[in-house]
This record gives C-alpha cells, sequence and structure tokens, in this order.
C-alpha cells in the first residue's frame, strides 16, 4: 500500500515564536505544494496551516526529500526544529487528520473555525492539483467525519468562562435573552465579564450603574448600554429580570425585602440575580423567595466544572467516533487495495493461460472449432478454480485487516 | 374494539417513548424523525376510533374512553415536542401507552345512560370529543408541570449538571399555562354540549349526577388556577401545583369515580 505520512507541529509541541516561522500564506501553500510533486518528494499532498498548527499530509515518493525541506525550518534561536515535530504514519495519520478537523486537537476544543481552514487547505491543494486518488478519498472523508461529529456529540455546545457560566444559567431560566433587561451594579471585573457575555447572547438592554456616576457612564458606554444614578437602583430592580452584581460593598446592598417589591411589580415574573462580589451584596435569603433565582461566585464556579465535565465527556465520545472512523478508513482503503491485487493477479494467470495455448498452438490447430472452444473453457476453468481460493483468502485477509497473510499469498505473484 | 391497529398505534407510542429513554435502542433515522413516527401513531389512532365509531357497533365506553385520552395525551404531546421540549415524551408517552394498553385489556363496558342507542344524538361527539381534547390539555399541563418542578429544583438547591439540556423555566411555564387554558376551555364547552346532550336525549335532570358534580370542582380548580395567574401574576410553581394536581383529579374522574358511585356516566 502506498504510505500515508503525517508530518506537522501545533500548539501541543511548539511555542508561538516557532510556529510562527513555519506559517504558509496561501500562496506559500500552493507554491510548496507544486514543488514537492515537480521534485519528487510526494506523490499526493495538502497541507494545513493556521495560527495554531503547519502540517503536511502526503503520499511520499521520496521520504527524505520531504524531511530536508522540513530541516530547512530552524527555530528562533538557530535550533532544529526536529524537536518540535511530530510524524505520523497511514492509520495514525488518518486518525490525526480527523481529531484535527474535528477540533479535538485545538486549543479550544469544539471551536468551529478549524473546519473552515480544513476546508480551506482542501481547495488549496485541488487548485494545485495535489489530491490524488488516496488524498482526495482521505480528504472527503475527513469533511464528512468532522460534521458527524459536530451534528452527533456536543462538542460545540458547552462553552467556557465566568461569563458564560452565567448565560447558561440565565438561558437555563429565561430561554433566551433578546426580550431581557438587565442591571449591571458596580463595576467590578467579574460583573463585567457576565454583562459581556450576556450582550453576546443578545441581551435586548443593559442598565448599568456605580456609586461614582461617571464610571458607570463609561462602563455603560463601553457595553452601549444606559447609566442610571446610583439612588435609582430599588426603583430599577422591578423593570429588569437579570440582576448582576459586583461592587466592593461591605454590606448586602440588596435586601429580601427589595427583591419582594421588586417582583410584585414584575407580576412574579422570575429574576435572574447573581452576585459575584465578596462580601456578597445580595441577602443570601433572597433565594428563599420562590420567583427569584439567586446565585454566587461559587455557584458559577460549580457551573463552569459541570460544563467541564460535559465537554470532557463529549470529546470522548467524539474520540471514539473518529477511532472508528479511522479504522473503517484504512478497512476500505485496505480493501480498494487488494481489490487491485486481486485484478493484477487475474490478468497476470490469463497471461499465462494465454501463452500456454500459443505454446501448443500446432496441435490445437489440429483440433475442430468445438474442440478448441472446450480447450479454451477447460483452461479458463481451471484457472478460475486454481486462483478462486487465494482470492477468497485476500478478500477476508483485506476484511480483518491480516496484513502479514495479505503479504504472504501475494509473494509468488510478485516473485514471478 | 379493534385490537390489531390499537396493538400497532401502542407499539409505535412504545417506540417514540424508548426514542427518549433510552435513545442508543433506537436508530438514529427513527430518532431523528420521533415527531413524525408520532403523527403516524396519531393518524393512525384516530382512524382506529373514527372506524369503530362509523362502522362497528359503537356505544362509547370505558375502552373508549381510555383509547381517546391516550390520543389527546399525544396529540398534545405532537403540539409541543420540538427542540428541547421533545423531552415531555419521557412523560407524555408512557401516559398514553398506559390509557390506551388498560383500553385494550379491560372488559367492555358502555356508559349506562347511552345503552339505549335512541339517545344518542349529535351532541354526543361533540360532547366526548371537547372533553378528551381537554384531557389531553390538562394532561401536558400536568407533565410541564412535573417537569417545571425539577428544573426550579435543580436551580433552587444548586445541581447544576444537567444546565443547557433541559427546557427553560419559562418556556415550560409558558407552556403549562397554554395548555392548562386549553384544557380549560374544552373542558367547559364539553361540559356545555353535555348539557345539551341530555336536555335533548334524557328526561331526567342531569344536575346531580356524581360525575356531573365532580367534573364541576375540577373545573373550579382550574378556574382557581387560571384566576391565580390572571388576575395575581401567579405562575411557575403555583401553575404546576394546580396542574399536577388538577390532572390526577381528572384520571380518577375518568376511571376511578364509575367504580365507586352510581351515574349516568358509569360503565354499566
Amino acid at each position: 500500500m502506498a504510505d500515508l505520512i503525517a508530518v506537522g507541529l501545533s500548539h501541543h509541541t511548539a511555542p508561538v515564536e516557532v510556529r510562527e516561522r513555519m506559517a504558509m500564506s496561501e500562496e506559500a501553500v500552493k507554491d510548496r505544494l507544486m514543488r514537492l510533486r515537480l521534485d519528487g518528494a510526494a506523490d499526493e499532498a495538502f497541507i494545513v496551516s493556521t495560527c495554531n498548527r503547519v502540517e503536511l499530509y502526503a503520499v511520499p515518493q521520496n521520504l527524505p526529500l520531504i524531511e530536508s525541506w522540513m530541516r530547512e525550518h530552524r527555530g528562533p534561536a538557530g535550533e532544529p526544529i526536529d524537536r518540535y515535530l511530530y510524524w505520523y504514519r497511514n492509520e495514525e495519520a488518518v486518525r490525526h487528520l480527523f481529531r484535527v478537523a474535528s477540533s479535538l486537537d485545538s486549543l479550544v476544543v469544539g471551536e468551529p473555525q478549524i473546519l473552515g481552514q480544513v476546508k480551506d487547505a482542501v481547495r488549496l491543494a485541488e487548485e494545485s492539483q495535489s489530491l490524488g486518488r488516496m488524498l482526495g478519498r482521505l480528504t472527503r472523508q475527513t469533511l464528512s467525519v468532522a460534521k458527524r461529529v459536530r451534528t452527533e456529540t456536543r462538542i460545540g455546545e458547552s462553552r467556557v468562562g465566568v461569563g458564560n457560566a452565567g448565560v447558561d444559567l440565565a438561558l437555563q431560566i429565561f430561554g433566551r435573552l433578546d426580550d431581557k433587561r438587565a442591571l449591571l451594579v458596580g463595576v467590578g471585573e467579574m460583573g463585567q465579564q457576565v454583562a459581556r457575555a450576556m450582550v453576546g447572547a443578545g441581551l435586548k438592554e443593559l442598565i448599568v450603574t456605580n456609586r461614582t456616576y461617571e464610571r458607570s457612564v463609561e462602563c455603560a458606554a463601553e457595553f452601549g448600554g444606559t447609566a442610571i444614578a446610583w439612588e435609582r437602583l430599588a426603583e430599577y430592580l422591578g423593570q429588569v429580570d437579570v440582576v448582576i452584581t459586583a461592587t466592593g460593598a461591605t454590606k448586602p446592598i440588596i435586601s429580601a425585602d427589595d427583591v419582594r417589591r421588586a417582583l410584585r411589580v414584575r407580576r412574579y415574573r422570575p429574576l435572574f440575580l447573581v452576585d459575584l462580589s465578596v462580601p456578597r451584596n445580595i441577602a443570601p435569603n433572597v433565594d428563599d423567595i420562590e420567583e427569584a433565582f439567586l446565585f454566587n461566585v461559587d455557584d458559577l464556579t460549580r457551573v463552569m466544572e459541570a460544563g467541564k465535565r460535559d465537554r470532557e465527556k463529549a470529546a470522548a465520545d467524539a474520540d471514539r467516533l473518529v477511532n472508528d472512523e479511522a479504522n473503517r478508513f484504512m478497512a476500505r482503503l485496505k480493501e480498494v487495495e487488494v481489490g487491485e491485487h486481486i485484478g493484477a493477479i487475474t490478468r497476470r494467470a490469463e497471461t499465462i493461460r494465454l501463452e500456454e495455448l500459443e505454446r501448443t498452438g500446432r496441435v490445437l490447430e489440429e483440433l475442430d472449432e468445438r474442440q478448441r472452444k472446450a480447450v479454451d473453457a477447460m483452461t479458463r476453468a481451471m484457472v478460475k478454480k486454481l486462483l478462486h481460493g487465494q482470492i477468497t483468502h485476500l478478500r477476508n485477509a483485506a476484511r480483518e485487516g491480516e496484513a502479514d497473510v495479505i503479504e504472504t499469498l501475494l509473494k509468488p505473484w510478485r516473485e514471478d | 374494539m379493534e385490537r390489531i391497529p390499537y396493538i400497532a398505534v401502542l407499539v409505535i407510542y412504545a417506540v417514540v417513548l424508548l426514542a427518549h429513554l433510552l435513545p442508543s435502542s433506537v436508530p438514529q433515522a427513527l430518532r431523528d424523525r420521533v415527531r413524525i413516527v408520532a403523527g403516524v401513531g396519531v393518524l393512525v389512532h384516530i382512524g382506529t376510533l373514527i372506524e369503530g365509531a362509523m362502522f362497528g357497533t359503537w356505544s362509547p365506553g370505558l375502552q373508549e374512553a381510555l383509547s381517546a385520552s391516550s390520543l389527546g395525551v399525544m396529540i398534545a404531546y405532537l403540539a409541543v415536542a420540538h427542540g428541547q421540549q421533545k423531552a415531555l415524551g419521557i412523560l407524555l408517552a408512557p401516559l398514553a401507552m398506559v390509557s390506551l394498553g388498560t383500553a385494550l385489556v379491560v372488559p367492555n363496558a358502555t356508559v349506562t345512560a347511552l345503552e339505549d342507542t335512541s339517545t344518542v344524538n349529535l351532541w354526543l361527539p361533540v360532547h366526548l370529543g371537547l372533553l378528551f381534547a381537554g384531557v389531553g390539555g390538562f394532561a401536558l399541563s400536568g407533565a410541564v408541570g412535573v417537569l417545571y418542578l425539577y428544573v426550579r429544583d435543580s436551580l433552587k438547591n444548586k445541581r447544576f449538571d444537567r444546565i443547557g439540556r433541559l427546557p427553560s423555566l419559562e418556556s415550560l411555564d409558558r407552556i403549562q399555562f397554554r395548555s392548562m387554558l386549553f384544557g380549560f376551555i374544552a373542558l367547559t364547552l364539553g361540559i356545555g354540549a353535555g348539557g345539551a346532550l341530555a336536555t335533548a336525549s334524557l328526561q331526567q335532570s342531569w344536575a346531580l349526577d356524581p360525575k356531573v358534580l365532580y367534573t364541576l370542582a375540577v373545573w373550579f380548580w382550574y378556574f382557581v388556577a387560571l384566576q391565580a395567574r390572571l388576575i395575581l401574576g401567579r405562575r411557575g410553581r403555583w401553575t404546576a401545583n394546580f396542574s399536577i394536581v388538577g390532572f390526577a383529579a381528572m384520571v380518577f374522574s375518568l376511571i376511578g369515580l364509575n367504580f365507586l358511585m352510581a351515574s349516568w356516566h358509569a360503565y354499566g
């Protein structure tokens, strides 16, 4: 079988100083693909180049040539880049590509951009006509595996960060944010993170208040919200659906009675409160009110932990799927290859048969038409029956992935 | 009662349940189209009911009542089961299955008042159709109420492992309210149609029949729940508790009541 190799470096193995020296523009990629083929280094090749990875996938013709191209690159201190490189062969290479395209090898696992980048890489290779039968088949399968991973696992769903934990909780209560208003009390860093994430998730309106009015104006301007005076806090409680507090106050600034009053105004529609300050800004007994859902810093941390567990499980599911697909791809590849061998064997046998018939030519000429046909049919049947067992064994071995059996069965035909 | 088509319907509902409960036991293609599967089941179910009414020796009794309740529940499921709300299948499909399964095993018993078929007129199908539409609405409201309480408790007790996988509180609250309102309107009209039916076909006064009184009590219960919400704004857990208790009472009136008290609605 023609070998497949993958060689490259990524954020897992190389620091940014090294990656930026290897990174290639689209033109450089096309140029390199062209040269790999013209130099006789590879029959087929394609290159994935992003800010986090540079990888070459190739069906090599002359491996040392590829190695020497890689060695042309040096690290920032002039050191050889060997130590940053990983090399994969055949099944390993297939699995690696599937993992990369499915975003399992990404810095942020599950991020969606990488699939687009792989598609770009395929397009560049197509334009450089460097995809042949092997890599053409492989790239098609890669895109379909990545799509399966995205639709069949939850890999792309869970998000990271305290802001998104707040959004996840808000969505569990409200289902949507585009008709909701939020009040940010204080301009503490974590409060801003949650507010930013909510605005990003489509929040309808953000209202900001702070003890110093100027800071709330600044902060409101940053998020495209409205600033209100600190004294109007209680009045606004009844007009919003979300309250985020992050002030340096040492005593609660929102009491259970404040919340009860607000709920009466909003006719008991649920109120979502996130208290990110320590000491807490919202009286803890607010959570005892039926329609008030109060969460503090620790709760958000636990939401993030749950999200992390989710991601880990999704990644495990995705890994299983990718492994299955890689095994299946290799098995299919072997079947196709064995099919080619079977074709070659059959042709070789037919040549031998015709040669032998020719050698006995004069004798055959003495036979009449009917007898000649009978001899022809008989030799054909003999060849077929002799080959039948071997071909069956080859097919089975290909299905079972028994490379050594295939090799043994093919050997007599090679020595010919 | 036609058994074969009903058994087929039961199997279809079982597939719907499995698709939600044990997703890995059902092929992906079926899982993606679980609403279509349920829809086919509902169509067969409707067809079987109508066929029985038109060509069978139809005198509606306990079996038909249970079968129609089951149908109402599955129609309610079809109405809301998309996106995350698909999870409702775990609650509604078993309800429909138990109801239809019971219909298949109980002996057929006709409603006493209807044994003399001369009393059957056009008000009867209207009366029955509306009441079982109401049962469907209340079943949905009750099931959603259970789910609402579960999600609410997870949030209040800070259990976060299923965040983002369950329907949101507000959407559940919306569905439990709308389905309760639907059930209430259908029940109100159904009771009215029953009155018209009784006036047209029965000689005695119907107002003191135990089942009528009981149903009026259920009606009042839902009336209070809806008023509390519309006038006082009491929603969420309030509505959920009302709808769960209300549906339990409804189930009792459908099955239990008839065996305890003599009534025209009793199955003779």
